[in-house]
């Protein structure tokens, strides 16, 4: 029984959704967290009686045919690039992304990976880098006597001494902007890594070749909408159930055909 | 004599072919873009001479429904809805297809692809190109594709036309054999995507009812079976 197979497509298709939505919803204070959605396509047809086949002598042809679905599959689970809201923290180094792109910073390992969360700190050798440890590149280092730091919207960071009146420029942030930002691979932690769908980074400074500005004092929240979230999983939830009912509707009939003799 | 539990047979069948078509309306239901699909019976006639004529059922017409589905907001810049009749077009490696999934996104070529990558056509059935450094992405509703203020190109809308035949494929696709016509009376509409047209409570309906049916059909078998051997039975006696 085809029809079985169906609804168990139909089944593990809207459990993929409730388990998008669940990490949507676990990460609703993870800052710069981007909403995922599920997206779904049917899968192929059976010709059970082909359109266009001639149905007389007289060249009558059968205008629809009949093609029967074999039930559905998930066609990509995407990522919704929405901004977030900004919101104020005061920390002079957290920096929050109005607009497009990415930081790039340096893994352990040598790779690159792109971030949005800009919450950054002073490592003990004063490198700037992310929550995890990892330096922001191209590196910027804020000595120790610095009494405080200034980064402006196109990202030049400024720092203030007690010996002297006028800040001095210590480095430039960098954003990186993608043609397919969503090709981008999650690698956990807050962290992208480029992809050959997303296409090779182009690294600008903020504001100029369509990336964003940066604000800085502020941290970008997640974008996940909780009230969209639920209304998503009660959908979910009645869909499972409803390709549920279609299995015992058919168990039925398959017991039915049983007990015939 | 046999031709009784043949007649019933050509329902049991068709039914089974109908309550797969609901399963996968129903499993469909979330899939962007879907339309639902129904089966027509109709009743073939076959006598032979000198007998009474016997009609049978059998599923021959497969109608898809082409009603407007719901319309998401998902604030995507490249997720776009079909208001009114009409279609995208993708190029596949195997001919151009018509689809009413509007879940895009550029890839890192900067071409306008489906969630399966296949590239989506503009009005003159050539690839839709949209700049990687552009900061404001905008579809008009007539599908104009504008980059920070600056036209770019017109996404395409088709119609098949009346005579063509419609065939469905998997991907939300549709083949059409024959021609496509511009639509002219659709509307592009950007950040939205058009959900699924199943109306899950009439497929459940439907589901109950076929269920039914199936039963009805199968008791009528078993009373069929009874009613011979119990002829078999009186024969073997007298």
């Amino acid at each position: 029984m085809r029809a079985l197979q169906i609804a168990a497509t139909g089944m593990s298709a809207q459990q993929l959704r409730v388990e998008t939505i669940s990490n949507n919803l676990a990460n609703m204070n993870t800052t710069a967290y981007n909403a995922r959605r599920a997206e779904f396509a049917d899968l192929h047809y059976q010709q059970v009686s082909r359109a266009g086949t001639v149905n007389a002598s007289d060249g009558t042809v059968l205008p629809t045919g009949v093609q029967v679905g074999l039930g559905v599959r998930p066609s990509a689970v995407s990522i919704y690039l929405n901004q977030g809201a900004l919101s104020q923290t005061g920390n002079d180094l957290d920096l929050a992304i109005d607009g497009n792109g990415y930081f790039e910073v340096t893994l352990p390992s040598g790779e690159t990976a792109y971030t949005r969360d800009g919450s950054f700190k002073r490592s003990a050798e004063g490198l700037v880098v992310t929550n995890d440890g990892y330096p922001v590149s191209p590196e910027i280092t804020v000595p120790e006597d610095a009494t405080s730091v200034s980064i402006n919207a196109e990202g030049e960071l400024y720092a203030y001494f007690s010996d002297t009146v006028e800040a001095e420029l210590l480095g430039q942030f960098t954003i990186s902007g993608f043609t397919n930002p969503k090709g981008l691979e999650a690698v956990g932690g807050n962290l992208f890594k480029q992809t050959e769908a997303s296409g090779q980074p182009t690294t600008t400074d903020p504001g100029s070749d369509g990336v964003g500005t940066l604000r800085q004092g502020y941290l970008e929240d997640s974008s996940v909408d909780a009230v969209r979230e639920i209304t998503d999983l009660i959908e979910a939830q009645r869909g499972y159930e409803m390709n549920s009912k279609v299995i015992s509707a058919v168990d039925q009939m398959m017991s039915a055909t049983t007990q015939v003799r | 004599m046999g031709s009784i539990g043949y007649t019933t047979l050509s329902r049991q069948s068709g039914l089974l072919n109908e309550i797969q078509v609901v399963a996968n309306n129903i499993a469909n239901s979330s899939t962007t873009g879907y339309r639902s699909e129904g089966l027509i019976f109709s009743e073939y006639v076959k006598s032979a001479p000198g007998q009474e004529s016997l009609s049978m059922g059998r599923a021959n017409i497969r109608n898809t429904s082409l009603e407007q589905g719901t319309l998401n907001q998902t604030n995507g810049s490249f997720d776009l809805a079909i208001e009114g009749d009409g279609f995208f077009m993708v190029e596949t490696p195997a001919g151009n297809r018509l689809t009413r999934a509007g879940n895009f996104t550029p890839n890192a070529e900067g071409d306008l692809v489906t969630a399966d990558g296949y590239r989506v056509l503009d009005a003159g059935q050539a690839p839709m190109f949209v700049p990687g450094d552009a900061e404001t992405i905008a579809f008009g509703s007539d599908g104009t594709l504008s980059a920070d203020g600056q036209q770019l190109g017109q996404i395409g809308l088709f119609m098949p036309d009346e005579e063509a035949q419609i065939l469905r494929e998997d991907g939300v696709m549709f083949r059409v054999e024959g021609e496509t016509l511009p639509a002219d009376g659709a509307q592009v509409l950007q950040g939205f995507l058009e959900g699924s047209n199943v109306s899950t409570i009439n497929q459940l309906a439907r589901m109950i009812e076929v269920q039914r049916a199936y039963e009805m059909g199968q008791s009528f078998l078993d009373n069929e079976d009874k009613r011979i051997r119990a002829a078999i039975d009186n024969l073997m006696k007298s």
